[in-house]
């Protein structure tokens, strides 16, 4: 599909003289001539860079075609009921992203997040093309970096560095010339195998150090500088689109700072309840980029009663939201580098809780297996245990079909934050704003 | 006189109803003052000295101590004994309304207009070092709607007045009127104190309470009876059971005549494989009630530590990271620190960090992967600087 920007049609109906004629024709010429070349290259129009501008007073702000753009962003994995991580809902005949992206436009949403594409880049490409052309909904795209692969990701080793990083280049050579893309995200909370709390990893300069501070140290160096050298690389084949580092909260910046100088900004998986606290301050102070909270929220079950709770999962959305505006590029008394955020998520999904067992990918737990205090309405549930990973969807799925896909109930957070963002006033720091 | 009351009749029958209808709905004054305990027997006498505490039977009260009261004709006598006889190591005293009220019964007062109680206490020596004194806290069915903690106190001899700012609070059903509690560490040969006149009050200067700016240093842990131990180590995480916790330690302490032993079976008794302490502010504090410190003037935590046989390996030393409903405003780590068997000082840097709201003072974290045997370390003198 190409785009092209033509006059409206009352113009061309009260044109008359022979100067608008002469006008419309070359732009009928210029246009034919525009689309002919396009057509001959293969390519779709190329749409200005996104970047990040760092303003006279220290804040950043992302730009797209020259513009400020604010992340009001979701992720997405809209994985049906019965189904598990492994679905292609890419490839999906009833068009998921359709019915959604119609969704989130009316809520404000205009940025989807997706952890890695799907494995046919012509299907992934599909769905970008539908977002951005039909709601103008930019997709930012994020790659594992191998985290989870068994036995853990060796980013110590070489061969492992080099097939991560053919397939992140692969990546961005197949969806950098999408208008759609926002940004790429390198890693998730990949942070945390360095220090040990998920799939750590090792090799022989580390197992040589006793000192297990140094020990995660090295690891940290070695997979900042590896990030660092995959941000490089895509900078020279990719000079349009930044490139952010995926971080669990702020761990391990410190070392960032040092070895990873060269991405764009952070993207940080960050819950801690209805504040973020000393957060965008003290990114400032450790290593000075942009953010975006590319992960948050709220689940809206509360273990605790045993029932659904659409207001507690509002209620700390909308504290969230405000925190994030409160840090934006030109709000007084803010940090002015916090670029927007990617609220966990769209949907529920179903599959989460135990996962293993499909027959429970058709039931949606109210167990929980993680504890957060941050969440403090449910905490006294057993165990401390209130995070209940498949309540997290800003809309609900429901059993019952609608155009072939589980029906869509936005959930109360849809219309609390929809408002927050059309009327996103006024700021506690700022009321004037 | 007559024909003025005749006046005022005819006057009122004449207003619209409306206005009478505003009129109703004004407040009734509310009364300056609410006794807790005045002197014995005193009909103001609102709550009663009934919740018994912890070790329970280390705590006599003589209700009738008639040398030197503040005021009347006696005042409250409680002698501590700190022996441990239930084994808890601490112990305390709530009055309550009616008495033993532990929240089983809808008992209790509507204080709302009430922003401050005073009560006056001295030691018999001086020195006694009272834990906390507090109003409201009682949970079960019916819960107090607010707690408020002052403390640790260290009394002088002779009288002195003391306030606790109850200003902002929701008094609206206060069972637990007054209380006080104490540990045998703080006053490892127990102690005698009185008290006297302990009444609500509403005071129109009074203001909701700011946190001050605490000076550094600022002691987490001192020695057993300091009373500048400003934390409790009361956040027991993961295998609790595998916990056992010395505050009194005279095992080669680094400073003064104590320091905290800490023994780690490494058993799993709760199955999470990992165990930690955790320091708040009051006890018990995950983040559920306002309190804490504001340590903006801190730039680094400095601590002491040693490992029984060394080689001990703590996955982690905090600072701060409760987080709640009062969520602490920033945390900061370091770790996993492998102890040696001398003592030695560790730092945790606070530059450029969010001082100002401290509920969890400190914690260790430790775990059986790295531990298989279990490990004990010692602590001392725990401060921000």
């Amino acid at each position: 599909m190409i785009i092209t920007r033509r006059a409206p049609r009352s113009t061309w109906m009260r044109s008359s003289s022979n100067e608008a004629l002469l006008s419309r024709n070359r732009i009928i010429v210029t246009t034919l001539l525009f689309a002919l070349g396009l057509a001959a290259a293969g390519c779709r129009p190329k749409v200005p860079a996104v970047y990040v501008a760092k303003l006279k007073s220290g804040h950043y702000q992302l730009k797209t075609g020259g513009k400020p753009f604010i992340i009001k962003g979701v992720c997405y994995n809209p994985v049906p009921i019965g189904k598990n991580h492994e679905y292609d809902w890419w490839s999906d005949s009833n068009k998921p992203w359709i019915t959604d992206g119609k969704l989130m436009r009316e809520m404000g949403i205009n940025t989807i997040r997706i952890y890695q594409p799907g494995t046919d880049p012509e299907a992934v490409k599909k769905v970008i093309r539908d977002l951005y052309d039909l709601y103008g909904i930019r997709t930012v795209l994020g790659h594992w970096l191998g985290c989870w692969e068994y036995p853990c990701p060796f980013y110590g080793e070489k061969d492992f560095q080099e097939r991560i990083t053919n397939e992140v280049l692969k990546m961005v050579k197949a969806y950098k010339d999408e208008p759609g893309v926002l940004f790429w995200v390198l890693g998730n909370e990949n942070n945390y195998s360095c220090l040990g709390r998920i799939n750590p990893w090792s090799n022989e300069e580390i197992d040589r150090e006793p000192d297990p501070q140094k020990k995660n140290a090295l690891r940290l160096k070695i997979y900042y500088s590896f990030v660092n050298e995959l941000a490089h690389k895509i900078h020279k084949l990719d000079p349009d689109h930044p490139v952010a580092l995926g971080n669990g909260e702020l761990s391990g910046l410190e070392s960032a700072k040092e070895n990873c100088p060269d991405v764009d900004l952070v993207a940080c998986i960050i819950y801690r309840g209805k504040t973020f606290g000393n957060l965008f301050r003290s990114l400032r102070m450790t290593f000075d980029k942009p953010i975006v909270i590319a992960e948050f929220g709220a689940d809206a079950y509360d273990a605790t009663l045993q029932k659904e709770d659409q207001n507690m999962q509002a209620f700390f959305l909308e504290s969230q939201w405000r925190q994030i505006y409160e840090n934006l590029a030109g709000v007084k008394d803010g940090e002015g580098n916090c670029l927007g955020g990617v609220m966990f998520e769209w949907t529920d999904e179903w599959w989460k809780h135990d996962e293993g067992n499909p027959s429970g990918w058709s039931v949606q737990d109210t167990e929980s297996n993680w504890s957060n205090g941050g969440y403090y309405f449910d905490i006294k549930a057993e165990g401390n245990k209130n995070m209940n990973e498949e309540w997290f969807g800003i809309v609900a799925q429901s059993p019952e079909a609608e155009n072939g896909l589980n029906m869509r109930k936005p959930r109360k957070a849809y219309y609390v934050i929809r408002e927050f963002w059309n009327n996103p006033v006024p700021l506690k720091k700022n009321p004037k704003r | 006189m007559k024909k003025l009351s005749i006046f005022l009749a005819a006057l009122l029958m004449a207003l619209p109803a409306c206005a009478l209808a505003e009129y109703e709905d004004l407040p009734a004054e509310q009364p300056k003052e609410f006794s807790v305990y005045t002197d014995k027997n005193a009909r103001d006498n609102h709550f009663i000295v009934s919740g018994w505490m912890g070790d329970y039977g280390d705590v006599k009260l003589n209700d009738q101590a008639t040398a030197n009261p503040h005021s009347g004709t006696a005042c409250l006598e409680f002698s501590y004994t700190a022996k441990k006889t239930q084994g808890q190591g601490w112990a305390g005293v709530y009055w309550q309304n009616p008495a033993n009220n532990w929240g089983n019964k809808n008992g209790g007062f509507n204080l709302t207009g009430m922003n401050k109680l005073t009560f006056w206490a001295r030691g018999a020596k001086g020195g006694e070092v009272i834990q906390k004194f507090m109003v409201g806290g009682i949970k079960g069915t019916y819960p107090d709607s607010a707690t408020v903690e002052m403390g640790p106190v260290e009394l002088s001899d002779v009288w002195k007045q003391y306030t606790i700012n109850l200003a902002g609070k929701d008094l609206s059903y206060i069972n637990g009127g007054f209380g006080w509690t104490t540990t045998a560490d703080l006053n490892p040969e127990g102690c005698v104190f009185y008290v006297d006149d302990v009444k609500y009050e509403s005071d129109a200067t009074m203001q909701p309470a700011a946190k001050k700016v605490e000076d550094v240093p600022f002691y987490v842990y001192a020695d057993r009876t300091s009373a500048k131990n400003h934390f409790v180590s009361s956040g027991w995480m993961g295998d609790y059971g595998d916990i056992k916790y010395d505050g009194a330690s005279k095992e080669d302490a680094y400073l003064g005549d104590s320091c905290i032993k800490i023994v780690y079976s490494g058993k799993a008794s709760q199955g999470a494989r990992w165990a930690g302490i955790l320091w708040q502010n009051p006890a018990n504090n995950w983040g559920n009630v306002d309190g804490g410190y504001d340590l903006s003037k801190a730039v680094k935590l400095t601590f002491w530590a040693r490992g029984a046989k060394g080689g001990e390996r703590i996955e982690e030393f905090k600072v701060g990271g409760i987080m709640g409903e009062f969520s602490d405003s920033d945390s900061a780590v370091i770790g996993p620190v492998i102890l040696n068997k001398d003592w030695a000082q560790y730092t945790i840097d606070l530059k450029g960090k969010d001082m100002s709201y401290i509920i969890g003072g400190f914690c260790w974290a430790a775990n059986i992967d790295n531990n298989p045997e279990g490990a004990t370390f010692y602590l001392d003198e725990i401060k921000f600087e």
